[in-house]
């Protein structure tokens, strides 16, 4: 046990300086990110900026850049250790591959909560943009990275099986952006597009994440309403879906002979 | 020798692989091997022969098809965790470690992956780094590095947690000249110095014949010969001999050595070939005394491994395909 989490230690510190190596591009990042929110406000808001209305779309956009860093980082981060031959290393830890890729999403909790913190003090202070931060709001943002881990490890076995997951990762960053109620509230989709919408990794926890920031409702409040009842459903089916087929996948793989190949 | 007596031991490994025509390829068949502690193992055979395979089922990397891998009495399969600790392994044509991360945290990670922490780690990085000579370096990014300390770099990551067992695929590939020495000098260092085994695969012949303590040459998936380099070496020294003979060749001799390599050189025409035993060398030389020739000299052939190698590899591929 002490092992394990000594190697999972070693992956977060890792992520950490490789992090602190491209922080250069990270700026850049952030600032982009940035820029688009601010052009989307914009656009729905007729060339306007309203700062109430900013305000529960930026705290969908911040959840939805812890979603899309994790994924990024367990599809595209993956396929550069598989390139670099270093999976190869880290499958032969002691500890099991897919429970030091947690240590990845660890790191990615770390460094987009600096970027969130950053971004949400410029539309502060810009925009005049403002959330009630609360604590209360962290175990629903938790629960929600359980299942963004859980779909991560979906991701992350089919790279290992099928190695060019890049643009499904793409197309589902892009696709959880305009369909987990970021900026079109879930009430305003139609049936079956609601229905989609919240079974994804991240709608639920936007919705309960914004009850608790926006609409001053606690823990207790989105437990007694359902939401967060709903919410912890969704990220346990995704992780041990997620975690199935990571196993699976990572056995086809070791059975083809494909794990280091790219 | 029974298998607990060996470090690494390996009996009936084979790999079949499904091509995506339904098409099967044995990567390698039937593989036994067994390899004592401290010794430096050369696994040589052409390209596609299965050795990087067979490098990647020891490292639990690629699931055999059937067989049993022990690494210090662990089997590789059923004691995963224990066994991996037994293990370091620096892996052909990737780069290892991460060019992103300076050489210090390289070690620190790569040992902290083996569950490795506090000061014994700082210490063994430490002393690691000082024997690769890039202590002075070790805060530089991998990135900046030229290839032979990448490569030293590699190597010191696989001996961060001091496993009893090294597997080197092609560790020289790609090196200059010095580079690859220093690397060979290190492998040699860590048998004979730390008693650690090793494994190498390498396409260089020669150098695989100066550190190697045995051979195995692998073709198409099987194993064509394995034993130690001296013996390997020995009996294809008693089976090539040199005559040195002064005199003309009548077209009879010419004739009656046919097979024989014969060339002119400064001291009179030099004959050299294959001599299956003891007496058809006797019979050999009353034959060029019975033409006339003064025999000047007699000398076994100092055998060559690349030599070695293509004969082996060669005669093996002339055998048919034999289904298991």
């Amino acid at each position: 046990m002490r092992a394990t989490l000594t190697a999972l230690w070693g992956e977060v510190r890792k992520g950490l300086l490789i992090s602190w190596t491209y922080k250069a591009n990270m700026l850049v990042s952030i600032l982009t990110l940035g820029f688009i929110f601010v052009g989307i406000a914009f656009f729905m808001g007729g060339g306007e900026l309203d700062p109430e209305r900013i305000a529960s779309s930026l705290v969908g956009y911040l959840v939805w850049m812890y979603v899309v860093q994790a994924i990024s980082d367990l599809t595209y981060g993956l396929r550069g250790e598989i390139s670099a031959g270093t999976l190869e290393q880290l499958e032969m830890s002691p500890a099991p591959a897919g429970l030091l890729l947690i240590g990845r999403v660890i790191t990615n909790f770390t460094i987009t909560t600096l970027q969130v913190a950053l971004m949400a003090t410029v539309m502060r202070l810009l925009f005049n943009v403002r959330v009630s931060w609360r604590l209360e709001a962290l175990p629903a943002l938790l629960l929600t990275l359980v299942g963004v881990l859980g779909f991560g490890y979906l991701l992350a076995g089919t790279m290992l099986v099928f190695k060019q997951v890049e643009s499904f990762s793409n197309l589902m960053n892009n696709a959880l952006a305009f369909l987990n109620g970021t900026f079109l509230p879930v009430s305003a989709m139609p049936g079956w597009l609601a229905g989609i919408s919240m079974s994804l990794p991240s709608t639920l926890g936007i919705v309960v994440i914004r009850g608790i920031l926006l609409e001053g409702k606690t823990l207790a409040d989105t437990w007694y309403e359902g939401s967060l009842g709903w919410l912890a459903v969704n990220a346990v089916l995704y992780l041990v879906v997620g975690i199935a087929v990571f196993w699976i996948c990572e056995r086809a793989a070791k059975n083809r002979g494909s794990l280091g190949q790219y | 020798m029974d298998s607990e007596q060996k470090t690494i031991a390996v009996s009936g490994l084979s790999k079949t692989y499904r091509r995506a025509n339904g098409e099967q390829v044995h990567a390698v068949k039937d593989l036994d091997l067994a390899v004592p502690p401290g010794c430096i193992f050369g696994f040589l055979g052409p390209n596609g022969a299965g050795k990087t395979t067979t490098i990647k089922m020891i490292c639990g990397l690629v699931k055999p098809t059937a067989g049993e891998i022990r690494v210090n009495g662990l089997d590789v399969w059923q004691k995963r965790s224990q066994a991996m600790l037994q293990i370091g392994a620096v892996l052909e044509g990737t780069r290892n470690i991460h060019w992103t991360l300076s050489a210090w945290d390289n070690l620190i990670y790569f040992g902290h992956l083996k569950g490795l922490s506090g000061q014994s780690l700082t210490r063994r990085a430490e002393d690691l780094l000082k024997q690769v000579e890039l202590w002075e370096r070790r805060k530089d990014l991998v990135r900046v590095f030229s290839r032979g300390m990448q490569q030293k770099v590699a190597v010191a990551c696989a001996l961060i947690a001091d496993p009893p067992v090294i597997l080197l695929d092609e560790p020289t590939l790609g090196l200059d000249v010095q580079a690859a020495r220093t690397v060979k000098d290190l492998i040699v260092c860590l048998a004979r110095d730390q008693g650690k085994t090793i494994v190498l695969t390498t396409h260089q012949l020669d150098m695989a014949q100066d550190v190697c303590d045995r051979i195995a040459i692998m073709s198409k998936g099987q194993t064509v010969t394995d034993r130690p380099t001296t013996e390997l070496l020995d009996l294809f020294r008693e089976e090539h001999y040199q005559f040195q003979v002064a005199g003309t060749l009548s077209s009879e001799a010419v004739s009656a050595l046919e097979g024989m390599a014969i060339e002119e050189n400064k001291g009179g025409i030099l004959i050299s070939g294959a001599i299956a035993s003891h007496e058809q060398l006797y019979d050999l030389i009353a034959q060029l005394r019975s033409f006339d020739l003064d025999l000047l000299s007699v000398n076994p052939v100092e055998p060559n491994l690349e030599e070695i190698f293509v004969h082996l590899v060669d005669n093996h591929a002339r055998q048919p395909e034999v289904e298991a």
